[in-house]
Parts: C-alpha cells; structure tokens; sequence
C-alpha cells in the first residue's frame, strides 16, 4: 500500500524509470531485511521507510554505476536522455507535484526542490544555494509548514 | 527545557530535518531524547510526519507490476537467507511464519519421502536376498535331483539290460526250440560256465551275457567260440567282455548247422583261425 507513494518519492530523485524501479526494489528488500530496526515509538512508519527510499535514492544517484549508466547511453536514447535530464520536458506524473510546489514562494520552493526532490541535505543545499545553514533550515520548515496548511 | 527555548527549538527547524533523515545520529539522538520529555515536540514532529506522508500519498505513483513480481522473487531469496540467521525482525514475523511452514511442509514432505524411500530399499533388499538364498538352494536341489536322476536312470538300463537277459533266459529254457549248451570251466579257469543256445530249426545260435560267468578278458583279448563239427574247430565270432556295457544281454553269433560241442578260447583281439587251445576256458558237449 506504500509501494506507490515511496515510488513517487524515489521518482522525484530518480528520473530515470528502471533504475528508480531497482530502487524501489531494494528499498523494500531493505525495509524487509532491517524491519527489526524499527521503532515505532520514535516515529510514524511511512517517515521511517520514506528515508530508507531517501537514503538509497541518493545512494544509488551518487554510485558509480548511475554514473557510468549516464555515459553508456545509447545515441538513439540520447536526445531524450538529455532532455530529460535537463527537464525540458517533465515527466507527465511528476506534473502535479510541481505545481503544488509552485504555489510555494520561489525561495522556499527552491529549498524544498532541493532537498526533497534531488535528496540533497540541508548542508549542501545551503552551499548550493549559497545561503547560512540557519536559513536553509527555516526555509525547509516554512516550506513544510506550507504543505502542512494546503493539507489541513 | 524552558517553554520559550522550546518553541526556538521547535522552530530552528532542526526537527524537520529529523523528520527528512537529515541530522546525523547524534542530533537525531538528540531530538529523540528532547521528544520523549515534551508533547510539544512530539505533536510538532507528528504533525510534520503526517504533511510529508500525506504530501508523499498525493504524489504516489504506481510502480509497474513487473517491480512487484521482481520484489517478491527478490525477497522470496532473501527471507531464505533469514531463515539461517537467529533474529526475526518482530515487524515481518508473521509473514515470516508463512514462509517458514510452507518451506517446512516442503521438508517435512520430502522427509517423508525419503523415510518411505529408504524403507522400501531395505525392503527390496531383504526380499532379493531371501529370493537369492531361496534361489540358491533351488539350485542345489536340481543339481542333486539331477544326480539322483542319472543314479536312477543308470539302475534303470541296468535293470532293464538284466531283465532283458532273464526273461530271454526263461523263453529259451521253456521252448523246444532252443538247446541249451552247458559249458563248463577248462584248465585255467575251472570256475567258469557259461551257456550257448542253439536253435535247432534255424540253427541260430545265441550267447547270454546274463548267464556266463568268464573271468574279465584284458583289453588286448577277447572271447572267441568255437563250435566241434567233425572234431574240427569253426568259429562262431568273437564276443566282448563279460560285463559288456551293450544294452542287449543277448548275442546272436554264427548259425551252425551241426555241431557236436561248443567251446570258448580267449584270443587277441578280432579272433583267431585256429583256436589257442592253452587258452581254452570253457567247453562242453552237446
């Protein structure tokens, strides 16, 4: 029943649709094998397994094989590899997210986009933003607190 | 911690980035420790739990089957990998279970299997070995039935060859026809006698190794009779041993048409012209 959100979740790191598939997998293989690590007074289940989808998303972003998968495209592929990589055009499912997110002030968007959608930390997207850290972590809140009220 | 640092606490952000799997394990060890003193925190970190699962479920996409069927083959490899180790996750314990008695039934089935498989062998065994001990002594039996059938089988020509001779011997004596020639024992065997029959119509004659008693010619001698016409030895034919293995007991020789007496010589091998008379051993008239 979590399959299609931690899907959306690991779509929105990984745009490229096997590998975000391998990564679903071995985020359940995960979630299965380590289960006993959970604890359910510390928080609610989905937050648990959402980060695991987190973790081996930007794991699998940042291997070696991801990038060498980047340089071994096909040159038939390519064209839309690279459009695709660039967003120049979107992926028709991750359309809704977007707009939800750009009801967001463009700061606080540019945060969240960061640190939700391409799984950076906040550390790295205070340098990529060349923002302090104390800013970062604001605009991460703010930006959840928005979520919070559009849900509410 | 006092009401207004917590509400700085709260709103330092830091809580949202526990929440994202953002904090090293220390600060996150932190504000779980921070959590368990104060509702505030843990309302705020529920609240921040549900936006983001809920802004998660919005966004859901639905993973193509095929991911399905790879994970359960993925994960049907590694619960049997967990099978092994002691711990069981308390979460997939029941799951795990499931897994456990269908693979344990499997076992359990080809335990079985094997029990069954193991005692029809011994029962095989058992029953060849009964069958090759019983063959065995089958075997044994024919051999020495087979004996006792060449045993029998000799005593039966025997008798018969004998039988043969006495009811032979009986017609003779019973019949007009035949004479019955009494020759007794010469010089060098005055033990011996033996009979010729001699038919008075046809004038056929006939000797009976039934009814002669000679002692047992060497291999480089037989017998020759002999019958007296006129005081001149004729020779009716040589004959072979006394225990001649020939199935009739009786022996046709030359006819003679008179004769005054019969007698018996032994002579080298095929017979003489002349009679060795040194070696006459049994003669008589008629």
């Amino acid at each position: 029943m979590y399959s299609p959100a931690l899907y959306g979740v690991i779509s929105r790191i990984i745009t490229h649709t096997e590998l975000a598939e391998d990564v679903l997998q071995e985020t359940f293989v995960k979630i299965w094998q380590s289960a006993e690590h959970y604890d359910n007074t510390k928080g609610r289940l989905f937050t648990w397994m959402m980060n695991i989808a987190r973790n081996l998303s930007i794991d699998k972003l940042r291997s070696k094989d991801f990038k060498n998968s980047l340089k071994n495209q096909d040159i038939e592929n390519n064209v839309s590899f690279v459009d695709e990589q660039n967003k120049v055009t979107f992926n028709p499912d991750v359309l809704g997210i977007k707009q939800l997110v750009e009801n967001l002030k463009p700061d606080l968007q540019a945060v969240l986009d960061l640190v939700y959608y391409k799984g950076f930390t906040h550390v790295e997207a205070a340098e990529k933003l060349d923002l302090p850290l104390g800013t970062v972590k604001t605009r991460i809140r703010l930006a959840i607190i928005e979520l919070r009220r559009n849900f509410n | 911690m006092s009401v207004e640092n917590l509400k700085a606490y709260i709103e330092s952000g830091v809580l949202e980035l526990y929440v994202l799997g953002d904090l090293s394990p220390e600060e996150a060890l932190q504000v779980e420790e921070i959590a368990i003193k104060h509702q505030e925190v843990r309302d705020e970190l529920a609240a921040i739990e549900n936006a983001i699962e809920k802004f998660a479920m919005q966004n859901a996409l639905q993973p193509p089957a095929s991911v399905e069927t790879k994970l359960f083959e993925k994960l049907g490899i590694s619960l049997d990998e967990e099978t092994e180790s002691v711990s069981i996750p308390s979460l997939t314990q029941e799951t795990k279970i499931v897994q456990f008695e269908s693979h344990d039934g499997k076992v359990r089935t080809l335990r079985y299997a094997l029990v069954a498989c193991v005692a029809l062998l011994v029962i095989s065994t058992a029953a060849l070995f009964i069958t090759y001990t019983k063959l065995t002594d089958a075997h044994d039996q024919i051999a020495s039935l087979n004996l006792d059938k060449q045993k029998f089988a000799g005593i039966v020509s025997k008798l018969e060859y004998s039988n043969q001779g006495l009811s032979n011997l009986v017609e003779m004596n019973d019949s007009k026809e035949w004479a019955t020639i009494k020759m007794q024992g010469q010089a060098i065997s005055p033990q011996s006698k033996m009979n010729v029959y001699w038919n008075k119509k046809n004038k056929s004659v006939l000797i009976n190794y039934l009814a002669m008693d000679l002692p047992k010619a060497d291999a480089q001698h037989e017998y020759q009779l002999w019958a007296m016409v006129n005081g001149k030895p004729v020779s009716l034919g040589v004959f072979g041993k006394t225990d001649s293995t020939s199935k009739e007991a009786l022996l046709k020789m030359q006819t003679i048409q008179e004769a005054q007496a019969f007698a018996v010589t032994l002579e080298p091998m095929g017979g003489s012209v002349n009679p060795t008379m040194e070696k006459l051993t049994v003669m008589g008239g008629v």
